[in-house]
């Protein structure tokens, strides 16, 4: 599945994808080129309880574009250049996202002895 | 007239050097430098380049997948393939997929801009028309049934758009990032253009649908319509700088009267209302001082189908939270300023928002051309 993510990465002029828990913990994230700022260090709480509500939404800044999507779990976030086909984009969302809920950090409690 | 050739290497030292041997033809075309293929599409989508020389091995996009970029998106522009690397397979690849020459390395310059001009002439081959009106001269085509492909250039700007005609039906038309309808729309809006004829065309299916007739007709409703709106302000800003303004003009309006030659561009009241200063779509001086939302839906009328997709267009602050974070993101990735945002709520609209201290929202039927609004909006 994660190939799946990486498959986004191959769509012209994609920089990155990320996928975020519904808390905001960074799950997920392969990027072409290292992002300006480690990605750890960004506080993305504040912009999760902004997408409330929300099921999709595009950014498009003077650089670059932002296309979030809400999945079950989280929100996949996908970091492209200005010129970048959203339709596309969106396309292989929808085939990836059915298959995401499995990206859930694995609980170290106790289902870890019933593997 | 210049033409843009492209040329694409990831060796610099190479790009550098034949910019450079090139500036001696620079009457006949100049030379836009791109080091892979993703880069070279971004010139391709900004400039209109007449003649693509890519090299093969690349990272990111390579000359193959350059190539079959361009045989599908831009069938009219010639690829001349040059490669350090050759072999017969190689050779046997590129040429019957679609590219118009192939050089090995090392080659003499000249060789190259022989071939490059060479391609170049075909462009006009069927001559170049400077004074005929556009319109009439595709009435011509359609009437005569004529197999071409039309560069149109506006003298005034220097803006190149293609138009593939075969017996007489248009099949597409480019413009920079603009196919089909929408950039026939924008070519057939220009006026005083120059018309350079190819007597041939490489596409064969039709990708607009549209009759030309009824395309050109909505193309010049359109251009009456700016004409009109533009001569409108024209009239209202020779009005206002007539010195004193209308009784209606200045009621409610104290501080104008007291500055007396105030310019209207720079009031920030006007009739008791607050006119905020924005950042994508700046007031300009109008006595009619449109808003904001008036001004976003004059841009969105202008693409086709959107009209009727337009639910409604209002200032509301409820979007502020919204914005501030998506513009902190943005800043994490060095993405500049926020141009305009897309959401879908799952609602029976969706919206599109221009960033202002009280946000624009234009609520849209999910139906309507989106991405063509959306992108209209970011320019």
């Amino acid at each position: 599945m994660k190939k799946r993510l990486k498959e986004i990465l191959d769509i012209a002029e994609v920089q990155g994808v990320i996928y975020l828990s519904v808390n905001g913990e960074l799950i997920f994230n392969e990027f072409k080129a290292a992002p300006p700022l480690p990605l750890e260090t960004i506080n993305w709480s504040p912009f999760i309880l902004a997408l409330h509500g929300i099921r999709e939404t595009e950014l498009i800044f003077e650089n670059i574009k932002i296309y979030i999507r809400l999945a079950d779990s989280g929100f996949l976030i996908v970091v492209s250049g200005k010129f970048t086909n959203t339709s596309l984009v969106r396309l292989n969302c929808d085939i990836l996202l059915p298959q995401l809920p499995e990206l859930k950090k694995k609980s170290k409690g106790f289902a870890r002895f019933f593997r | 007239m210049k033409k843009n050739v492209l040329i694409v290497d990831d060796d610099q030292v190479w790009l550098k050097l034949i910019q450079k041997k090139f500036e001696k033809y620079s009457d006949t075309f100049h030379a836009h430098l791109a080091e892979d293929g993703l880069k070279a599409m971004e010139k391709l989508k900004a400039n209109h380049i007449s003649l693509v020389v890519t090299d093969l091995q690349m990272p990111n996009m390579d000359g193959i997948t350059l190539l079959t970029h361009l045989v599908e998106n831009y069938p009219d522009i010639p690829v001349i393939i040059v490669t350090a690397y050759s072999t017969p397979e190689s050779k046997k690849t590129v040429l019957s997929g679609g590219a118009a020459g192939y050089i090995e390395k090392p080659f003499v310059i000249e060789d190259l801009a022989k071939k490059i001009i060479a391609s170049l002439k075909r462009e006009s081959e069927g001559g170049t028309l400077q004074t005929v009106p556009l319109e009439m001269f595709i009435q011509l085509i359609e009437m005569e049934q004529k197999t071409c492909t039309l560069r149109v250039t506006k003298k005034s700007t220097g803006k190149t758009g293609v138009l593939f005609f075969r017996t007489g039906d248009l099949l597409e038309a480019r413009f920079n990032s603009l196919t089909g309808k929408e950039a026939a729309y924008e070519i057939f809006g220009w006026e005083d253009v120059v018309l350079s004829i190819q007597d041939d065309c490489v596409l064969v299916e039709k990708r607009i649908d549209d009759d030309l007739q009824a395309i050109l007709l909505d193309a010049m409703r359109l251009k009456d319509e700016n004409r009109a709106t533009a001569d409108s302000l024209a009239d209202s800003r020779t009005t206002g700088s007539t010195g004193p303004q209308s009784p209606a003009r200045l009621k409610g309006s104290r501080s104008r009267t007291a500055a007396g030659n105030m310019t209207l561009g720079s009031q920030s009241r006007m009739n008791g209302t607050t006119r905020e200063r924005t950042s994508g779509f700046q007031q300009q001086s109008s006595p009619k001082k449109l808003t904001l939302e008036d001004k976003v839906r004059r841009k969105l009328k202008n693409i086709p189908g959107a009209g009727k997709s337009i639910d409604r267009v209002k200032r509301d602050k409820k979007w502020n939270e919204f914005i501030a974070q998506a513009d902190k993101i943005g800043k994490s990735f060095g993405a500049g300023k926020l141009k305009v945002c897309f959401v879908d709520r799952e609602e029976a609209c969706h919206y599109m928002l221009v960033p202002t201290r009280e946000p624009v929202e234009i609520s849209v039927k999910p139906d309507g051309p989106i991405d063509k609004m959306l992108l209209s909006l970011s320019e």
